[in-house]
């Protein structure tokens, strides 16, 4: 097999020198001449009737030079679904009702913040409470307060139902009343949030031109264009969504967020530049959260642990409007099916509306909670058996070559052997189950595993991404992708496969990157894709670039293109050494000497290609996606008897990702995965009460620092490879193993201490609580 | 309120300004020196994006003055790399992989500075103790550990 130079080794990050030397600009450093700054007035109230909004002291303010209410907008809709079954159901502005405290009223621009700070105080509004709901159970009884209709095709009797997801196979009656063991469970999840650093930010810039530039704290800049364009009422080419570093996101800056439109709409309305940067109260309050969900397991298995039947009741607390919770109840179902082999599997889930602030995706997007719920039980079903945690996953792991309920295939899964090199790696049978043992200490030491699966790419808007690769006369390339660098080194990724396919050096790469004016159109960094899809597409950009070039070599040299390879920044005649011309030369020799073909190569990459859309979300019926990372992940805690405090010492993470492009960079990912289990686990929680957030500050809502560091060990199990002329498979890394790490983690605390914890997060005074239920001490 | 004139010395140099007595050093490096290196993420002295160091001390520039900083030396990040060449610290960063969205890089590799400054040889729990008034959301600190331990051998 070729060696490869680039791909698959651990080059440092190509915005290292940027960010290291402080001189990355995120949307927050961005500044215009004239630039004015914008402020948002939200709802008080969890529900009410706005009855009237006087906007006039606050025009009247010198220094304001815009307000904007719901009726300076369109009344268009938008939503993170917007489907003929999920049409758009969240105006960016309210117009005559408010369904959440925080939600957007109005907006102010003015020559600075104190500015815009006091005219939001000048804005009178009139509200009509109205009976609010925040428990999604209590949301779907018949007596609740309608926030929006029920979904005209949900049959029950339930209220302010968003989104139903139904699926199965089988027959689950049957396959309980044949399974030796039948145990059903409750799991709660909660609500945890993003956390990051850079708040949500925008800038918008609407130019004498018509068009509208915009920098944001994103995920990608093609959605962001199109919610925009269509908020507005602007053609898309209108709209310019230009690249800046982004601060963090983890799920939480994809769609339309309201500041982007009402920075927009104020830049439009004061013809000047405005930035809205939310503050970090505000980011807590009112930003989206991730999706907490319930989830309601009854499981049948035969005496030997082989799981017979499976039924998985969701509901998915979705806030006011839908976010993106009729997208994680259909998820909910994948990450149930994905992992093990189950041959009767009855599926329903909720997306329930209640008045609290919206929901987004948040790494792993409803995985978290479903495998704590189905590991954690996984775990109980296998004690009561007698069978070991690593035999019971075994014996129902999915196998290479299984094809999926929807036809997916995962031809080259490496779930078994994750699990057979994670238990081993950490000498789990050794370990585990030694509770007896440590009877009268203080600290008892735990161990758990968990497994997961996560998808690489969906067909969700832009649904594709291409690439082109430039060669410059000097000798130089440039890269325009439209692929957006959010931390996890999109940009690094796709140079190495540039650096690969044309045998330059990473710094011979410049990239010019999500713009949607310059750069061609990107899947986005929200769908777990970018390796897979926006790496191909550039993949192929480049060797088209190569084939261009070893044209014009090949004259030159008097050979076969086929003959020729380009490695050390010379293209040479394969097996004569010397007979070879500097990569440079030959670029020139095309651009400037003959012919003038200035060697622009393109690539396009769309995942599944003959598939016209995504899987329905009602019935999950159709094609999900074309690679399905797997993993086993092994959790080593230590519990503290007398406070019930844990502490997570040793995470293990055997993963099959195809193949990693970066080793560096994909040990950050599990790193920065392991440390968001960690929080999420054992303490991370938003707290609501009345629809009104409590915990509004990095003091109350505490995630892991540097004192909760966790040693974290990897395990790379290779399932796919990278060659030349052909697009590689390859499978997510970013956002899959978080859940394998929550359940390890409620594994080894019930390990240590034989408390089953079935509400996340795994607080103290829930083990103390249920160390005193079992008399235990 | 009415501006006062203040002097800042500020990576080297001196800066007559005019500011608001209740700006914060924060603002005034950002905005009226365009140094923005230094971070706001929560405002509120609770994360550490903002660590500048004043006299070789990490202070949170949020919570900071700007007229409290006169006559004192203030280094942010910008001033640490001595023309291209970058600080050992920085350097660590980038090559163990310290550095994901960089958010919160300017500060952590100035506090971490000041804890190799004061303590050239520290241990792994010194440094964790040292770093954890700074957030990281992205690398659950292993590779920053990592980097913080090769600059303090003398790699370079």
């Amino acid at each position: 097999m070729e060696e490869l130079s680039y791909v698959g080794k651990s080059v440092p990050r190509k915005d290292g020198v940027e960010k290291a030397t402080g001189r990355a600009l995120y949307t927050v450093d961005m500044v215009l001449p004239g630039m004015l700054w914008g402020k948002i007035l939200r709802s008080p109230y969890p529900h009410a009737k706005i009855l009237r909004i006087d906007t006039s002291r606050a025009e009247k303010l010198p220094g304001v030079k815009a307000v904007i209410t719901g009726k300076d907008t369109l009344g268009i809709k938008h939503g993170f679904v917007e489907t003929p079954r999920y049409p758009p159901d969240q105006y960016p502005l309210a117009m005559d009702r408010v369904r959440h405290i925080g939600e957007e009223i109005a907006a102010v621009a003015a020559i600075d913040e104190y500015v815009a700070e006091e005219a939001l105080n000048l804005i009178q509004v009139d509200y009509e409470e109205l009976p609010a709901v925040f428990d999604p159970e209590e949301a779907m009884k018949p007596e609740a307060p309608e926030i929006h209709p029920s979904h005209p095709k949900v049959k029950e009797p339930y209220k302010n139902i968003g989104g139903k997801t139904e699926s199965g196979w089988g027959n689950v009656e049957k396959g309980f009343a044949e399974s030796y063991l039948v145990r059903e469970d409750r799991f709660e999840g909660q609500l945890r949030t993003h956390c990051y650093m850079e708040p949500q930010a925008t800038l918008a810039s609407f130019d004498l031109s018509g068009k509208l530039n915009v920098w944001t704290s994103s995920q990608g800049p093609f959605i962001k264009r199109a919610k925009l364009a269509t908020t507005l009422g602007l053609p898309f080419s209108n709209v310019r969504v230009l690249k800046a570093y982004v601060g963090g996101a983890y799920g939480g800056k994809i769609d339309l967020f309201s500041h982007e439109f009402c920075a927009s709409l104020l830049s439009i309305e004061a013809r000047r530049p405005v930035k809205i940067v939310c503050t970090r109260e505000e980011v807590f309050e009112s930003a989206r959260h991730g999706q907490p969900i319930l989830v309601e397991l009854k499981t049948g298995v035969k005496k030997d642990g082989t799981l017979v039947a499976q039924q998985v009741r969701v509901i998915n607390n979705s806030g006011a409007y839908r976010g993106s919770g009729v997208v994680v109840i259909f998820l909910c179902w994948g990450f149930v099916m994905l992992c093990y082999r189950i041959p009767n599997l009855k599926y329903e889930g909720y997306s329930v509306y209640t008045n609290n602030p919206v929901r987004a995706p948040q790494r792993g997007h409803g995985a978290p909670n479903l495998r704590f719920a189905v590991e954690s039980q996984m775990d109980t079903i296998a004690e009561e058996l007698g069978i070991d945690p690593v035999e019971i996953r075994l014996k129902n792991a999915r196998q290479k070559g299984d094809i999926l309920p929807n036809e997916d295939s995962v031809r080259n899964c490496g779930l078994v052997e994750c699990i057979e090199r994670a238990a081993e790696a950490t000498r789990f049978k050794e370990i585990y189950g030694k509770r007896k043992s440590q009877e009268g200490q203080r600290i008892r030491r735990g161990i758990g595993m968990g497994v997961s699966s996560y998808f690489s790419g969906s067909l969700i808007y832009p649904n594709t991404s291409a690439a082109i690769v430039k060669l410059n006369d000097d000798g130089t390339v440039s890269l325009l992708t439209g692929a957006l660098d959010i931390g996890q080194g999109a940009e690094t990724i796709l140079c190495q496969i540039v650096a690969e396919e044309l045998g330059v050096s990473m710094d011979d790469i410049r990239v010019v990157a999500a713009d949607t004016e310059t750069t061609p159109v990107d899947i986005g960094a929200w769908i777990s894709g970018g390796a897979y899809v926006s790496g191909n597409a550039v993949k192929m950009a480049a060797s088209d670039a190569r084939r261009q070039l070893f044209e014009v070599a090949a004259q030159k040299l008097e050979a076969n293109p086929e003959d020729l390879i380009a490695k050390n920044r010379e293209i040479s005649v394969k097996g004569i050494p010397g007979r070879s011309i500097s990569f440079t030369q030959a670029v020139a020799e095309s651009i400037t000497k003959r012919r003038g073909n200035p060697i622009i190569g393109q690539g396009h990459f769309r995942t599944m290609k003959d598939i016209p859309a995504h899987p329905s979300l009602a019935t999950t019926k159709g094609r999900w996606s074309d690679n399905y990372a797997f993993d086993a992940q092994v959790a080593e805690v230590e519990v503290d008897m007398e406070t019930g405090q844990v502490k997570l010492v040793k995470a293990t993470t055997a993963h099959d990702c195809g193949f990693p492009i970066n080793p560096l960079l994909v040990e950050g990912q599990i790193d920065g995965q392991v440390s968001m289990a960690q929080g999420h686990a054992l303490w991370e929680e938003v707290l609501m009460k009345k629809g009104k957030t409590l915990t509004t500050s990095f003091l109350d809502y505490k995630i892991p620092c540097a004192k909760d560091l966790v040693e974290s060990h990897y395990i790379d199990v290779i399932t796919e490879r990278y060659e030349k002329d052909a697009p590689y498979r390859t499978k997510e890394v970013g956002e899959g193993y978080v859940s394998g790490m929550v359940a390890a983690i409620a594994n080894a605390v019930y390990d240590a201490t034989g408390v089953r914890v079935k509400t996340f997060p795994i607080l103290p005074e829930k083990i103390l609580m249920g160390l005193k239920e079992k008399g235990d001490k | 309120m009415k501006k006062q004139l203040i002097e800042l010395r500020v990576n080297g140099e001196s800066f007559e300004l005019a500011v608001e007595p209740q700006k914060t050093l924060l603002e005034v490096v950002r905005e009226d020196l365009g140094l923005t290196g230094a971070k706001e993420a929560c405002g509120t002295g609770e994360c550490g994006a903002c660590t500048v160091l004043i006299d070789g001390k990490p202070i949170l520039s949020c919570l900071t003055l700007a007229i409290e900083a006169q006559g004192k030396k203030i280094t942010t990040i910008e001033g640490l790399a001595k023309n291209s060449d970058l600080h050992p610290l920085q350097k660590a960063f980038i090559r163990y992989g310290a550095i994901q969205c960089g958010y919160c890089t300017s500060g952590m590799i100035l506090n971490a500075k000041s804890i190799l400054d004061e303590n050239p040889k520290p241990s792994r729990d010194e440094i964790l103790k040292g770093l954890e008034g700074n957030l990281c959301r992205c690398t659950g600190y292993n590779k920053i550990l990592e980097a913080v331990m090769a600059a303090s051998t003398g790699e370079d």
